[in-house]
């Protein structure tokens, strides 16, 4: 059964679907970035290196 | 935000550690410098090695490379990150115990790597080198630092995980994965092994690993770095704090595919090779993307400059990252790789990234660190700016001499005349030409040496000046963003530390497993009319020579499908030709001509001629010469246990040549003794390395059917 299985997913497949996989999460992370309700949180998150405290 | 109601707590950071990390990697820097310093004096001036076989070229360059990699970037980063999450998590690092056991053990990994790898005992897999008990040191250690990391992510009083600790993490996760899967090998003796990879197959394992060793211990975590100390030093935020975040997952995603750009025009099938080099090309933007971020961070406070001239280092490293990755993915592309690939204008880019961004940023923040650290000001200003110049300076000879250096080696390989033959058919004048260059790198490796000498004083002298006995100062901190509405996905995420380690996982794992599992199944690859006979038992032995004494570093065994390689070499290499090499020896730098024709080029006592003094058959050689393989004799008894070692590894040994192996090779070593002797060579040479490196070397390109 995984014999028959893998002897469908030749190189180029496998190829294909890694950088489908790749790209349709890229995307999802750029609207997730970008999205206009999140400037609250980056624009706290941003700050955190800056914190005095104790260095 | 809805912070009220918490908590205010005392806590003490553990910044003892972070002493300790940053002291060992000063130590560690030192060393790493001052190696790579007498290697480059070696290549220009072949002395220099004092007839010692310990440090000769091929075992001072590994102890180089990992001494840079592992002893001073590892310090560095471990030094950073003890630092800066515990204030970006507010928390103190979970484990005194599990931090000083980290520490200890890694320091004892370096020595001990600082002993083996002199004596000759290495993998010769670039960067993995060291031998399997030390890598099982490292697995531990790596472990032992992944539970305190993961451990105070989980008691952290900062429920939001700031950048830099995602950078932390995926470093944290994919060494691991990386150093696990390359390092699968079967133990024959104490310190030696065999990979269970063979070829194609080792090749690319290898070169995933080494590619990802850039990617997750030299950019990512000085990465993660460069968002905390940038921001820290300008005390402003990140340019975009959201470019980051595609930043970080962009990176993480096509670093893992691009490994196979190291094998461009190899006998690696076509697909795989595309591969990498469309991924490299990639990896340009996101890594373009990252240098701006980090430079505009720093806009309007150029003023900063002046007063805190610790910026320069920053600025310098950001810099030297964006030529790094621009030159990377400009490699990448097969025509360019033609003619950079085997050259010195590799190394050269290599130490942009090295020197430039690693060792810029690590010099910016140990600048940082120090003063905080020791509650003082730094000694002197000025000295700093005398290193920031004068490293600069030697950064850039470096660089500029060896892109040089490369690309005019390289037209000289490939050029071709009219009538189609080559115009420098001797590799030696191809050498020789460059020399001059050689020497200029070395000049800019002793200005950054002795800038970095400038700093150990400076450091030295703000530490010994420091107040001493100040009592830990606690710091106040409460508990935040724990008590938030999590309805929305995207804070979700950021706030869990365990879900985005799996996806960070499965980032570089989906890429590792659909690049590596085809080759796996190699039996697809081997064309069954081209099958090679394996290494008799003595060219097994003299195999084993070579690796030990490093010839890989100079010598590639891997004939490119381009015009002039196979007029200056022989047919292009294939797949059947290294299918039982136990580790591949395809190389990756051409200081000597390529090997994997060589055999039965010369007659034996040539070679013995050349071993003992390269000099003595090409004048101007600048190839160390080897006389204690004509003294020491070979461990025959010992080629047993190899050969069934390599028999459970599948290749095809009788039993009879396992069980009789060192009787085998002996005769043979008769043989071949005898003829050197009847040519001149003195007698008695049949138990000594020398015959077995012989009889290996005239086996190269010599085991195919079609021979
Ligand atoms: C510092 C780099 C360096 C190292 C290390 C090195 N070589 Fe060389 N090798 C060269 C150079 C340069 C040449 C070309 C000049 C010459 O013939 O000596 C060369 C030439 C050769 C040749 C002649 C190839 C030909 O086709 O003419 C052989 C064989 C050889 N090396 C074997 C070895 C072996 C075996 C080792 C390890 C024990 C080794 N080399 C280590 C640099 C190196």
């Amino acid at each position: 059964m995984k014999q028959l299985g893998l002897a469908y997913f030749t190189d180029t497949h496998l190829t294909a679907m890694g950088l489908l996989i790749f790209f349709c999460f890229f995307v999802g992370v750029l609207f997730w970035v970008y999205r206009k309700s999140s400037t609250p949180l980056y624009h706290r998150m941003e700050q955190m290196p800056l914190l005095k405290d104790g260095e | 935000m809805n912070t009220t109601g918490n908590l205010i707590e005392k806590i003490y950071y553990d910044d003892d550690i972070v002493k300790k990390f940053t002291l060992a990697t000063m130590i560690w820097g030192g060393a790493a410098f001052l190696f790579g310093l007498i290697a480059a004096l070696q290549l220009a001036y072949w002395p220099m090695n004092a007839n010692l076989e310990w440090i000769t070229f091929g075992r001072l360059r590994p102890l180089h490379t990992n001494a840079a990699i592992f002893a001073f970037a590892g310090n560095a980063i471990f030094a950073g990150i003890y630092h800066s999450s515990q204030r970006l998590l507010k928390t103190r690092m979970f484990s005194d115990v599990l931090s000083r056991i980290h520490f200890w053990g890694w320091q004892l990994i370096i020595l001990s790597a600082a002993i083996t790898l002199p004596l000759g005992y290495t993998q010769s897999k670039e960067y993995a080198e060291l031998e399997w008990p030390i890598d099982i040191a490292i697995a531990l250690i790596w472990v032992v630092f992944a539970v305190n990391y993961f451990m105070t992510l989980r008691a952290r009083r900062e429920k939001h995980m700031y950048v830099a600790i995602w950078f932390y993490i995926s470093t944290i996760i994919t060494v691991a994965v990386l150093h696990i899967v390359n390092s699968i090998e079967i133990p024959v003796t104490f310190l030696q092994s065999y990979p269970v990879y063979a070829g194609i197959q080792d090749a690319l394992v290898q070169w995933w690993y080494g590619h990802n060793a850039v990617a997750f211990f030299l950019t990512t975590p000085f990465l993660g770095l460069m968002y905390y100390y940038v921001p820290k030093a300008a005390n402003r935020p990140v340019y975009s704090y959201r470019l980051s975040i595609v930043h970080f997952w962009a990176l993480v995603f096509i670093y893992i595919w691009a490994g196979p750009h190291h094998l461009l025009y190899t006998s690696l099938p076509e697909w795989a090779q595309t591969l990498g080099m469309i991924f490299s090309i990639m990896l340009w933007a996101p890594s373009w993307g990252g240098m701006i971020n980090g430079l505009l961070t720093l806009k309007g406070s150029w003023h900063l400059l002046r007063t805190e001239p610790l910026i320069k280092f920053f600025v310098a490293a950001l810099t030297f990252y964006g030529m790094s990755t621009f030159e990377g993915p400009l490699l990448s592309i097969k025509s360019v790789s033609a003619l950079g690939h085997y050259t010195d204008w590799i190394i050269g880019h290599v130490h942009s990234g090295a020197l430039g961004w690693n060792g810029m940023l690590s010099f910016g923040m140990i600048y940082y660190l120090v003063p905080r650290l020791w509650k003082t000001e730094l000694y002197s200003k000025s000295l700093l700016e005398n290193h920031f110049w004068i490293s600069l300076t030697g950064v850039l000879l470096y660089y500029i001499s060896l892109v040089v250096a490369g690309i005019t080696q390289g037209l000289m390989w490939l050029a071709i005349d009219k009538e189609g033959s080559l115009v420098y058919p001797d590799f030696i004048e191809t050498v020789v030409r460059i020399v001059p260059l050689y020497w200029v790198r070395a000049l800019g490796g002793l200005l950054f040496l002795t800038g970095f000498l400038i700093m150990c004083y400076n450091i030295y002298k703000t530490i010994s000046l420091a107040p001493k006995n100040v009592p830990d100062a606690a710091v106040a901190v409460e508990r935040t963003g724990f008590d938030e509405v999590t309805k929305e996905a995207h804070r979700k995420l950021e706030g869990m530390g365990l879900v985005f380690s799996v996806l960070a996982f499965l980032a570089i794992a989906v890429g590792s497993v659909i690049e590596i599992y085809p080759t796996l199944s190699l039996h697809k690859y081997v064309n069954p009319n081209n099958i090679t006979d394996p290494y008799t038992p003595l060219e097994l032995a003299g195999r084993d020579l070579y690796l030990k004494e490093g010839c890989y570093v100079c010598h590639s065994q891997q004939i490119r499908p381009i015009a002039a390689e196979v007029l200056r070499y022989g047919p292009a290499s294939t797949i059947e030709e290294s299918m039982y090499d136990r580790p591949f020896q395809w190389g990756s730098k051409r200081t000597g001509p390529d090997l994997a024709r060589v055999g039965k080029k010369y007659p034996n006592l040539w070679h013995f001629s050349h071993m003992m003094d390269p000099r003595a058959v090409t004048p101007k050689s600048i190839m160390p010469a080897y006389p204690w393989m004509a003294e020491k004799n070979t461990d025959f008894l010992v080629l047993r246990k190899k050969l069934s070692v390599m028999k459970m590894l599948g290749v095809p040994y009788d039993q009879d040549v396992i069980a009789n192996a060192d009787i085998h090779a002996q005769k043979q070593a008769q043989q071949i003794a005898a003829d050197l002797e009847s040519n001149g060579a003195p007698k008695g040479l049949e138990k000594k390395e020398i015959v077995a490196l012989i009889a290996y070397l005239q086996a190269l390109g010599q085991k195919g059917k079609a021979q």
